[in-house]
């Protein structure tokens, strides 16, 4: 019996070649694997229809942060790690929420919303709130996906705040759920191959918000603020105590290097990253383990005002040992990154310069001359890791036990 | 400044902001004034997301889209 992967290269007319091709094909192929079977007797070839191909099975990521704070720019660094770009679903919902690469899925759980805009503001709750969600579906479909099933997604459309007709969803090999409540159903979050919280402060968030809305008709300064103190109960309360299940954390902070700065241009952005996960291993600057204090601006690196500072060092968080790794301030020229890039360790990388490269690839999007940037692109790198691992995993335990 | 929000969203942004004060004048720590500012917050998403949309799109590469054989369109990889 032979095991069929995505690293096994079979013969065009093999039933397995579609599955290394596409994750996207592989119900249907099972389904044709089987028929063809049940008939093979009378088909030519029939033998090699009696390969039993294991499944690819997709990986399960899960990313929570709070609305407006970088999901879908952490989204796109993402899926082009994995290279290629991600796209809505052609042919769909104009409004739908899913975005679709080569490998990778992204869904919103806005989409789960158990009450519709209207339903929230009659029974006076937020989408913050887990009454407005219905974590039942998310289970059964996360959990669909992750044994290869594909799923009829309801749509939330964030325009109209109505639930539309749902959407068909395929297995892809990296399926990532992103929202606000992705680790709060513990049936979930028990499905989840490894999880990420962006947390911002509320000063950056207050910053961040003013710059996206203020240009809008209507919102004011005030009006800002009253939203993001509306909100605050229901997130402290739902949101933020799911950090602590996050396999790695993305803190922003203001600053520490200007004082009194409140402008949240100049960032102190936190890797924090929990031990003993399993595939995952932490980076670290020059020494694992030690705490360091780098400023890399000196004779060999010329820095603008207000330079940059990077620390790392072991620490606990929710009890937890992990490892954290800062960057503080801002970077000008590309030099600097690639001159941080070659002291830290541990990035999975394939080659010299992979993180530089990635992010000069989207040297437009927001948070490329901070921390925010660095630190997603080098999660995105982890996450290629962790995937490439367990499909190895996953295709050489089969084989052993084939031999027995 | 880059595109403005479609004026769509905007409309029902500004009519939001409204209802959420109107809300919120009786008692700031109800659900109900909550609810207001959360679909405030959910239409600036939106409408930001929508603005993210119309800025990508060059004007170009969108006629390129619709007419590749054209001489300022055509590209050759060899």
């Amino acid at each position: 019996m032979a095991i069929c992967s995505a690293h096994t290269t079979t013969s065009l007319r093999s039933p397995c070649t579609t599955i290394s091709n596409t994750g996207l094909r592989q119900n249907q192929v099972i389904l044709f694997t089987t028929r063809s079977s049940r008939r093979g007797s009378t088909r030519h070839g029939a033998r090699t229809f009696q390969v039993s191909c294991t499944a690819e099975k997709p990986i399960i990521i899960g990313l929570a942060a709070d609305s407006g704070c970088g999901k879908s720019t952490f989204m796109r660094r993402l899926t082009s790690v994995f290279g290629g770009a991600a796209e809505p679903p052609k042919g769909g919902n104009p409004d739908s929420n899913t975005l679709i690469s080569d490998t990778t899925t992204v869904i919103c759980l806005d989409d789960y919303h158990s009450l519709d805009r209207t339903g929230r503001k009659e029974k006076g709750v937020t989408a913050l709130d887990p009454k407005a969600n219905d974590f039942d579906l998310m289970y059964e479909q996360v959990k669909a996906i992750k044994e290869g099933k594909a799923i009829e997604k309801p749509i939330y459309n964030h325009v109209t705040g109505l639930l539309d007709p749902a959407e068909l969803i395929q297995p892809p090999k990296i399926f990532v759920i992103e929202g606000l409540h992705p680790m709060y159903d513990q049936r979930v979050r028990d499905l989840l191959d490894f999880s990420i919280y962006l947390d911002i402060s509320n000063e950056v968030k207050f910053a961040w918000k003013i710059q996206r809305d203020m240009a809008e008709r209507g919102h004011s300064l005030e009006s800002i603020k009253a939203s993001i103190e509306a909100r605050k109960p229901d997130f402290d309360a739902y949101i933020d105590p799911q950090k602590q299940y996050a396999d790695a954390v993305i803190e922003v902070l203001p600053t520490l290097l200007i004082p009194d700065d409140n402008e949240g241009k100049v960032l102190r952005v936190k890797l924090i990253m929990k031990e003993g996960v399993k595939y995952f291993n932490p980076v670290y600057l020059f020494d694992e383990g030690s705490s360091i204090s780098w400023i890399p601006c000196g004779r060999k690196l010329t820095c603008s005002y207000p330079g940059i500072k990077f620390s790392y060092g072991p620490d606990t968080y929710f009890g937890q040992e992990v490892s954290v790794l800062e960057m503080d301030g801002q970077f000008d020229r590309l030099d600097e990154l690639i001159y941080v890039e070659s002291h830290l360790s541990n990035l999975s990388t394939k080659f010299y310069g992979e993180v530089t490269q990635q992010m000069l690839k989207h040297s437009d999007f927001p948070g490329s001359n901070n921390g925010t940037g660095l630190f997603q692109t080098i999660v995105g790198l982890k996450i290629r890791d962790l995937y490439e691992q367990i499909i190895a995993e996953r295709a050489g335990v089969p084989a052993e036990a084939a031999k027995v | 400044g880059g595109p403005s929000t479609p004026p769509g969203i905007s409309d029902k942004m500004s009519e939001s902001i409204k209802e959420a004060q109107e809300a919120c004048s009786e008692d700031s720590a109800s659900g109900e004034c909550a609810a207001a500012w959360d679909e405030v917050e959910e239409l600036s998403a939106a409408a930001s997301h929508a603005r993210d949309k119309l800025k990508e799109s060059d004007p170009l590469e969108n006629y390129c889209k619709e007419n590749p054989e054209t001489d300022e369109c055509r590209t050759y990889d060899s």
